[in-house]
C-alpha cells in the first residue's frame, strides 16, 4: 500500500508527459479534418461540423500534385534500399572475412555517413553532379540516396556477419567454396535480420528526407515527397488544415511500417544510436 | 560511394579557402572565410543558437529520455506510456516541424488556446520573438527525440543486474540513493552514447528550423547547419558556405572524439 501511495508523483508526471506527447497528434488529426471555413471560425478543441479529411486530401492532390512527388519518393526509397542491400552486404562480408588492408579508409567511409554532419558534402556533390548532368534527374537521386545509407548499413551488416562463427566458413571452404559461393550459400541466407533492419530504417530515411532533395533537385515530378511538403508550408503554415492533411496522408506508409516491424525498427534505432 | 562521400569531403575542405559564387572561376581567399564567420552578426548569433540547442539538447531529450525510462519502469502500463513516446518517432522532422507550426501559431494555435483556457493571459508568438522561437523549437526537437533517448536508456537499465540493487534497498538505501549510487554509475557506457549522439544530432537540425522559421525572422533562429544551407543555396556563397559546413564538421568531430577512440578500439578487436 504504502510503495502505490509512493507512486502516485510518478504517475502525476508521466500522465502530464503523455497529455503533451498525445495533444499534438490528436489536435493535427483535428485540424485535417476540418474545412478551412471551419478552422477559422472554430477554436482547436471544437469538433469539425463536417468530415472534411478527404476533400482536403483531394484539394491537396489536385492544387500541389503530391502524387507526382509520392511517385518519386517511392521509387527513391525502394530502388536505393535495394541497392543499399546488394552493396552493403557484399561490403560487410568483405570487410569481415577478407580482412582487406584498408582500415582507415573503412572508418572514415563509415564515420562520414553516421556522424559527420551531411552539410559537409552538398556543396561538392552538388557540383559534381551539375558537371555529371545528374542534377535533376531521378538516377542522381537514387545515387546520392544509396550513397547516404551505405554506411550504415555496412555498419549492420558488419556487426552481424562477425557474430556468424568462423567454424561455419571453414567447413564450406573444406568442402570447395571459394569467397564467392560462401556469400552466397551461407552468409545470405542467414542475413534476413540484418537486411530487415537495414530495409526498414533506410527506406524510411530516404522517404523522410528533405535536405538532399532541395538541394538536388528543382522540378516538381523529381522532387521527393518531402521537399514538397515543407514548401506547402508559406512563412505563416500556409493553408494549415491542407498542411496537415499532407503531412498525415504522407506519413502514413512510414507509420505502417512501424506499426508491422516494430522489432526491427527498435533494433535498427538501438544500432542508429550506437554506430 | 567512395566518390560520393569521401573525394567531397576533402574537396569541401578545399573549396573553403576560396571566393566563389558557383558561376564564375574560384578567387582564391586563403583563410578569410574563416575570419569573416567570426565577425558576421548573422554567423555569430547562429553560433550562439547552435549552442543553445545543444545545451537544451542535454538537458531536455537526454536527461528527459533517463527519466522517463525510469519512470516508465517503476510503473504499471509500462507498454502503454512507452508506445506513447514512440509515437513521433514514426514520423518525419517535416512532419514533426509543421505540427509544431501549428502548436505554436500565435492566432489560431493548440498551446495559447490552452494558455487562454487555463486563464493565463500570456499570448507569447512562440516562433517570431527571439530568443523564444530556438526554444519552442528545441521543444519541438523534444518532442520527436525522447523516445529514441529512452529506448536507449531501457536497454541499458534492462542489463542492470538486480543484486547491487537488492542489496542496496537492503541496507536502507531509498530510491533515490539507489538510482545514484548504482543504477547511474552502470549506465554510464550507455550515457556516453546517447550523450554524444545527442549532441551530434543536435548540431545537424536542419529540417525543424527549415519548416518552423526558415531559420527567420531576420536569420534570427538560425543554427549553423541552416546558416550553411541559405549561405550556399540561396546566397550563393559557395566557399563561404563549405568554410561553415567545415567548422560544424571540426566541432562534431571534437564533441564526438573520445566516443570515436571508444568505438575505434573496439574495432580493432574485430581485425
Amino acid at each position: 500500500m504504502r510503495t502505490a501511495v509512493r507512486k502516485i508523483p510518478l504517475y502525476a508526471v508521466l500522465i502530464v508527459l503523455v497529455a503533451l506527447w498525445l495533444l499534438p497528434v490528436a489536435s493535427s488529426f483535428l485540424v485535417s479534418f476540418k474545412s478551412s471555413e471551419d478552422f477559422l471560425s472554430q477554436t482547436w478543441a471544437q469538433l469539425p461540423t463536417r468530415f472534411f479529411f478527404f476533400q482536403n486530401l483531394a484539394n491537396v492532390l489536385k492544387n500541389y500534385r503530391l502524387q507526382n512527388n509520392l511517385a518519386s519518393s517511392l521509387l527513391y526509397s525502394s530502388v536505393s534500399t535495394v541497392v543499399v542491400i546488394i552493396c552493403a552486404s557484399m561490403a560487410g562480408y568483405s570487410i569481415v572475412r577478407l580482412r582487406p588492408r584498408f582500415n582507415f579508409l573503412l572508418f572514415l567511409v563509415i564515420y562520414s555517413g553516421t556522424l559527420f554532419p551531411f552539410q559537409m558534402y552538398l556543396i561538392p556533390v552538388y557540383r559534381l553532379f551539375n558537371t555529371l548532368n545528374l542534377y535533376d534527374t531521378r538516377v542522381g537521386m537514387i545515387l546520392v540516396y544509396s550513397a547516404i545509407c551505405i554506411p550504415f548499413s555496412l555498419f549492420v551488416y558488419r556487426g552481424f556477419y562477425t557474430t556468424i562463427p568462423r567454424e561455419i566458413e571453414e567447413a564450406a571452404k573444406l568442402d570447395g567454396c571459394g569467397p564467392v559461393r560462401s556469400f552466397f550459400s551461407v552468409f545470405l541466407p542467414q542475413s534476413l535480420p540484418p537486411t530487415a533492419v537495414v530495409a526498414l530504417f533506410q527506406a524510411t530515411w530516404i522517404w523522410n528526407d528533405l535536405l538532399f532533395g532541395m538541394v538536388l533537385s528543382r522540378q516538381e515530378q523529381i522532387r521527393p515527397i518531402m521537399v514538397a511538403v515543407a514548401t506547402m508550408t508559406g512563412y505563416g503554415g500556409g493553408n494549415i488544415s491542407w498542411v496537415m492533411t499532407a503531412v498525415i496522408f504522407t506519413s502514413i506508409p512510414t507509420i505502417l511500417l512501424f506499426i508491422g516491424l516494430r522489432r526491427f525498427f527498435i533494433q535498427g534505432m538501438v544500432l542508429n544510436v550506437s554506430a | 560511394m567512395t566518390v560520393l562521400l569521401v573525394i567531397p569531403m576533402f574537396q569541401n575542405v578545399y573549396y573553403s579557402f576560396f571566393n566563389w559564387n558557383g558561376l564564375s572561376a574560384p578567387v582564391f581567399a586563403g583563410v578569410k572565410n574563416y575570419v569573416t564567420m567570426f565577425t558576421d552578426r548573422v554567423i555569430t548569433r547562429s553560433m550562439i543558437n547552435t549552442a543553445l540547442w545543444v545545451a537544451f539538447t542535454l538537458v531536455l531529450p537526454a536527461s528527459g529520455g533517463l527519466l522517463v525510462a525510469v519512470f516508465v519502469t517503476g510503473v504499471r502500463g509500462a507498454g502503454f506510456f512507452k508506445s506513447i513516446f514512440f509515437i513521433p518517432l514514426t514520423i518525419s522532422f517535416v512532419a514533426t516541424g509543421v505540427i509544431w507550426t501549428y502548436m505554436l501559431s500565435k492566432q489560431l494555435g493548440v498551446l495559447n488556446g490552452v494558455l487562454a483556457y487555463l486563464g493565463i493571459p500570456l499570448q507569447p508568438s512562440w516562433l517570431t520573438s527571439v530568443p523564444l522561437n530556438t526554444f519552442a523549437m528545441i521543444f519541438a526537437w523534444t518532442w520527436q527525440q525522447l523516445g529514441t533517448n529512452m529506448v536507449m536508456f531501457l536497454m541499458g537499465l534492462g542489463t542492470i543486474p538486480r543484486d547491487p540493487i537488492e542489496a542496496c534497498l537492503l541496507d536502507g538505501a531509498n530510491a533515490w540513493q539507489t538510482f545514484v549510487h548504482v543504477k547511474l554509475p552502470m549506465l554510464a557506457p550507455i550515457t556516453t552514447v546517447v550523450i554524444t549522439m545527442a549532441m551530434v544530432n543536435s548540431f545537424k537540425v536542419f529540417d525543424i528550423i527549415y519548416v518552423m522559421t526558415r531559420g527567420g525572422p531576420y536569420s534570427s533562429s538560425e543554427t549553423l547547419a541552416v546558416s550553411m544551407f541559405r549561405e550556399t543555396f540561396t546566397l550563393f556563397h559557395l566557399g563561404y558556405g563549405a568554410a561553415i559546413s567545415v567548422i560544424l564538421s571540426v566541432i562534431v568531430i571534437v564533441v564526438s572524439a573520445a566516443y570515436i577512440r571508444r568505438m575505434t578500439k573496439r574495432d580493432l578487436l574485430y581485425y
